[in-house]
This record gives structure tokens, C-alpha cells and sequence, in this order.
């Protein structure tokens, strides 16, 4: 803020220190916002750790899949797949501090009991199992992404608040209540000179 | 069948036999590095024609799946069409296989409430079955596959359809039409000496396999039963019964017979949590035995059957190892999976 241009007077004062008090609280609750969000994060980064051994999990399933492919070929194991009734999921959207994340909710699970071969069967088994935790990797991850986005850009707006425009609204409350001492002084000391002249010519 | 018939079909069914590809050549398309390779050396085999056929995009492992399937289902017709009389009929209904399986096919997409397409289906010539396939494909549930079927010999799982409502799995009606399929199959069979022992080592192992992949399961007592073929050669009821009611790890104790190693072997599979491999157990000893047969019984009508389980045994092989180089498995992996058959 330009020093230079702002108005000196009593009303900018009083409008100013209403400002402060705004932006302290606005600060405050943004600081909040963001602790809260950091914690979110940090409880789903705990949900994700996992995804190395469930990668894993899920290259064993595929490894049985190949090995059922690679036993029944594309034909019968196509057939045996045409049993199996799709998994259902909704995606919904869930305001968490003011971002929206998605929210996975799981429906109907894939039924495998029509499945007459065994080694069709034992990938569909390892296969569906992963389904329920692969849903829920992909919403953490989802998730850490939208907050991680809004966490960014609630740390810069804290930033600028704390560093530029608070600093700003003080360094102009201080110029003007200086200003105005100054002012006050001033129309003080005219006040005593034009009482004494005003003496002295009676 | 007469004395010369007979000896004609085992004599002609000596000379298909030498189509078959051998284990040397087997391994040496197993260790192919890639599909073109798999498919330049299947153009020295029986299936040149078709393969030769086909345009370079089309090269891929489905293709040559339907292909090989295709050659299948004429090596079971060609032989069946060079039989007369009661080896005819044997035959034709040991062939319903593809016919089985078909609406086995059918009925698991309709339950799943997919859409069937001929490509699903093994290529069966419309020759060589009585069914009405375009139109069960056109069915627009079970019920209605089910109800088509009425006029054929597998009208009895209609009498399934409520059994299949109510547990709503397809387990119930593929289990029908097994029992259709091998009691109709063993009518004859059974009293022919050479064909028995094959027809029915399979009809034993099929059972095997079934208890043991569904005991693992969450399958009831009742329903593993229900999904056995009754027909009893080596394995009896009554051992079946006790195998049901026990542990898997009792099952070589309780069988004592021939099967009682590869029930051990079996349970070991299971005990290692790998089902991947039941399968190969079992029919890497049918056709381990139908090989055998070749040597020990040549002038017999078991020589066919043995044969005819080996067309199936080569094509579900190259089917292996077309899969297997589609997916850029590696050469150590397809050997494992090929059914080792004797020369």
C-alpha cells in the first residue's frame, strides 16, 4: 500500500483498525483450515503406506490371471468371466474444510460363485479381494490430491496475510495515527500561538 | 461295430495319429521367442491351411485359438464320421463335448447378463449339432436358453432352473449338463471294453477335480454332489460320499486306489493355497494314461478315445503356449503348463 495516497483522517483510522482485526481472525481461521487439512493428509498418507505391499498383492493377482489365461485361454476364461456380476461403486463428492474430495462408496461386490474352474476361480478370488483396498487407495489418493492442492493455496494465502498485508495495514495505521499526533500537535500549538497573540495585543 | 470296421477306424485313426505334433516339436514351440514364431511353425503342422489364411494384423493369440479349436472339433468329426454302428454312436454323443460346453458358455453369459457372441463360442459347424446356437445366443435369459433347449436331449435342466433360481449360481445347470453329457457318453461306453477305461479314468478325475476345487471353497456338502457326475468306474459312490464328509488332507488314505497319489498330490497343491494348478494335476494324468494306451492297447477301440483325448490334450497346449507368447511370458513359464505327453 502506498503510504503517499492514503487519506489521513480519523474515519480511514477507525476503518483500518476494523481491517486489522478482520484480517487477524481471517488469519487465525486459515491457520486452522490449514493445520486441519495437514492432519487429513497426514491420516490419509497412513492409509496409502500401505500401497506398496498391495501392489505387490494386486502383481501376485495378475500373475494368477496371466497363469489362468495361460491355462484356459482367451475363450474359456472369457466364458467363465461372463459369470461374474460387475462390481458396483459410486463416486460422490464429500466437502472436507471446504474442499470437495470424492468418496468412494462400494455396492454390490463381484459375485465369483458361478466360477467352475479352479484356476479361473483362484484369480477371480485374489482378483476381487484387492478390489475393496484398491478402491480405497485410489480415494486416499484422490483425496491427498485435492487437499493437497487447497493446502497450497491456504499456506500461500496465510503467507501473504502474515507477511504483506497485515505488516501493510500496520505500517498505515501507524503512518496515519502518526500523522494524526502530528496533526493534533500542530492545530495544539497554533491554538497557544493565536491565544497569545491574542493576548498580547489586548 | 463289425470286426472290420473296427479295424479299419483303428487302423485309419493310426494314421491320424501321426498328425499329431509331437512332444519334441511341442517344446520347440514352447521355447518359440515370439507369436510370429509360434505361428511359422505351426504352418509345418495340420493347421497350415487356416493359418496360412490369415492376413498379418489378424496374427494374434484368439485368432489361433479359434483356429486350433476348429481343428479340434474336425479331427472328433472326422473320425467319428469314418465309424459305423455302435462306435458311431458313441462317438457322436463323446463329441457333444463342444456342444456341451457351448451352452455351458451361453448360459454363463446370460447369467452374468453379458452379451454372447459366436467368437465366445468353440466353432462348431452347424453339421455337427442339433442345437440351435444363433438362437440361444438371441435368448434373452437362462430361462429362456433353458426352455429352447426343450426339445433336445438336455431338456432335463429345466427341471434345474428353479435349483439354479434359488442358489443363483450356474454351478447347478453346468452340473446337468455334465451329468447329460457323460451318462448318455457311458450308456455306451460302458459296455465297450476298450472305450470304458478312458471314459471312465475321465469321468473319475472330472469328479476328483470337482470335489477338490469346491471343498476349498465356500460350497455346501450337498451342492458338491449334486455337481458330480454319478457314474462310478474306479472311484465309488460311497468313496466320493467320504470324501466329501472328510478333510482333504484324508482324501489319499480314503481313495486307496490309483487315484490315491494324485489326491495326495492335489491336496498338497491346495495345502500351498496354489488351485492355479488342480486342473493340470488331474488331466496331466488322463492324458498321461491316453498316451500310454497308444502303446499298450493299439489294436483296440480305447486307441481312439486315447487319440481323440490327445487332439484335445495338443490343442489345449498350443492354446498355452499361443496364450502365453500373446502375453510376453517368459520361455521358463510355458513348459510348465504344457501337459507332458509321451511319444
Amino acid at each position: 500500500m502506498s503510504l503517499g495516497r492514503v487519506a489521513v483522517t480519523r474515519g480511514v483510522l477507525l476503518r483500518l483498525r476494523e481491517q486489522l482485526d478482520f484480517t487477524k481472525r481471517g488469519k487465525e481461521l486459515l491457520e486452522m483450515k490449514r493445520d486441519n487439512l495437514a492432519a487429513e493428509t497426514n491420516r490419509l498418507l497412513a492409509k496409502i503406506k500401505v500401497r506398496h505391499e498391495f501392489e505387490q498383492r494386486l502383481m501376485e493377482a495378475y500373475g494368477s490371471l496371466r497363469a489362468a489365461y495361460v491355462t484356459l485361454g482367451y475363450s474359456r476364461l472369457q466364458s467363465q468371466a461372463f459369470t461374474v456380476k460387475p462390481l458396483e461403486a459410486k463416486v460422490r463428492l464429500r466437502s472436507v474444510m471446504g474442499v470437495l474430495v470424492p468418496e468412494i462408496v462400494q455396492g454390490q461386490k463381484p459375485a465369483i460363485n458361478s466360477i467352475t474352474d479352479p484356476s479361473a476361480y483362484a484369480a477371480a478370488e485374489q482378483l476381487t479381494s484387492s478390489m475393496g483396498e484398491l478402491l480405497s487407495i485410489a480415494e486416499a489418493e484422490a483425496r491427498i490430491e485435492s487437499i493437497a492442492q487447497e493446502l497450497m493455496l491456504t499456506n500461500r494465502k496465510v503467507n501473504a496475510l502474515e507477511r504483506v498485508i497485515l505488516p501493510n495495514i500496520i505500517e498505515t495505521l501507524r503512518y496515519i495515527e502518526g500523522r494524526l499526533e502530528e496533526e493534533t500537535l500542530e492545530e495544539f500549538f497554533r491554538a497557544k500561538r493565536v491565544k497569545a497573540l491574542i493576548r498580547g495585543t489586548k | 461295430m463289425r470286426r472290420g470296421a473296427s479295424v479299419y477306424l483303428v487302423t485309419r485313426t493310426h494314421g491320424l495319429r501321426t498328425h499329431l505334433i509331437t512332444p519334441r516339436d511341442m517344446q520347440i514351440l514352447a521355447k518359440a521367442k515370439t507369436l510370429r514364431d509360434v505361428y511359422d511353425n505351426l504352418l509345418k503342422t495340420d493347421y497350415a491351411v487356416e493359418i496360412g489364411q490369415l492376413p498379418t494384423q489378424e496374427q494374434d493369440a484368439t485368432t489361433l485359438e479359434n483356429i486350433i479349436l476348429k481343428k479340434l472339433v474336425e479331427r472328433f468329426f472326422f473320425v467319428r464320421r469314418s465309424a459305423q454302428g455302435k462306435m458311431q454312436d458313441l462317438l457322436t454323443r463323446y463329441s457333444a463335448r463342444f456342444e456341451v460346453e457351448n451352452i455351458k458358455r451361453i448360459i454363463r453369459a446370460k447369467h452374468g447378463g453379458q452379451n454372447a457372441e459366436e467368437l465366445n463360442l468353440i466353432p462348431l459347424q452347424r453339421e455337427y449339432t442339433l442345437v440351435n446356437f444363433p438362437a440361444l445366443l438371441k435368448a434373452k435369459d437362462v430361462d429362456e436358453v433353458a426352455s429352447l433347449l426343450r426339445d433336445s436331449q438336455y431338456r432335463p435342466i429345466l427341471a434345474k432352473l428353479q435349483a439354479y433360481e434359488e442358489s443363483g449360481t450356474t454351478m447347478i445347470l453346468e452340473a446337468a449338463l455334465d451329468k447329460i453329457y457323460f451318462s448318455r457318453v457311458w450308456e455306451l461306453a460302458g459296455k465297450m471294453q476298450g472305450a470304458r477305461n478312458l471314459i471312465g479314468e475321465e469321468i473319475d478325475l472330472r469328479n476328483l477335480l470337482t470335489v477338490f476345487s469346491l471343498k476349498t471353497r465356500d460350497v455346501s456338502a450337498k451342492l458338491i454332489e449334486e455337481s458330480t457326475i454319478p457314474v462310478s468306474y474306479a472311484l465309488p459312490k460311497t468313496t466320493l460320499r467320504a470324501l466329501l464328509q472328510s478333510q482333504l488332507q484324508e482324501a489319499p488314505n480314503l481313495l486307496r486306489t490309483d487315484y490315491s497319489k494324485l489326491a495326495s498330490e492335489a491336496a498338497n497343491l491346495l495345502k500351498k493355497g496354489s488351485s492355479l494348478l488342480l486342473e493340470r494335476v488331474f488331466f496331466k494324468q488322463l492324458y498321461g494314461d491316453a498316451s500310454a494306451v497308444l502303446t499298450t492297447h493299439p489294436l483296440q477301440v480305447g486307441y481312439i478315445i486315447a487319440y481323440l483325448l490327445l487332439c484335445e490334450c495338443e490343442a489345449k497346449n498350443l492354446i498355452s503356449i499361443v496364450t502365453g507368447r500373446q502375453l510376453n511370458l517368459g520361455e521358463e513359464v510355458i513348459p510348465k503348463d504344457l501337459f507332458g505327453v509321451q511319444d
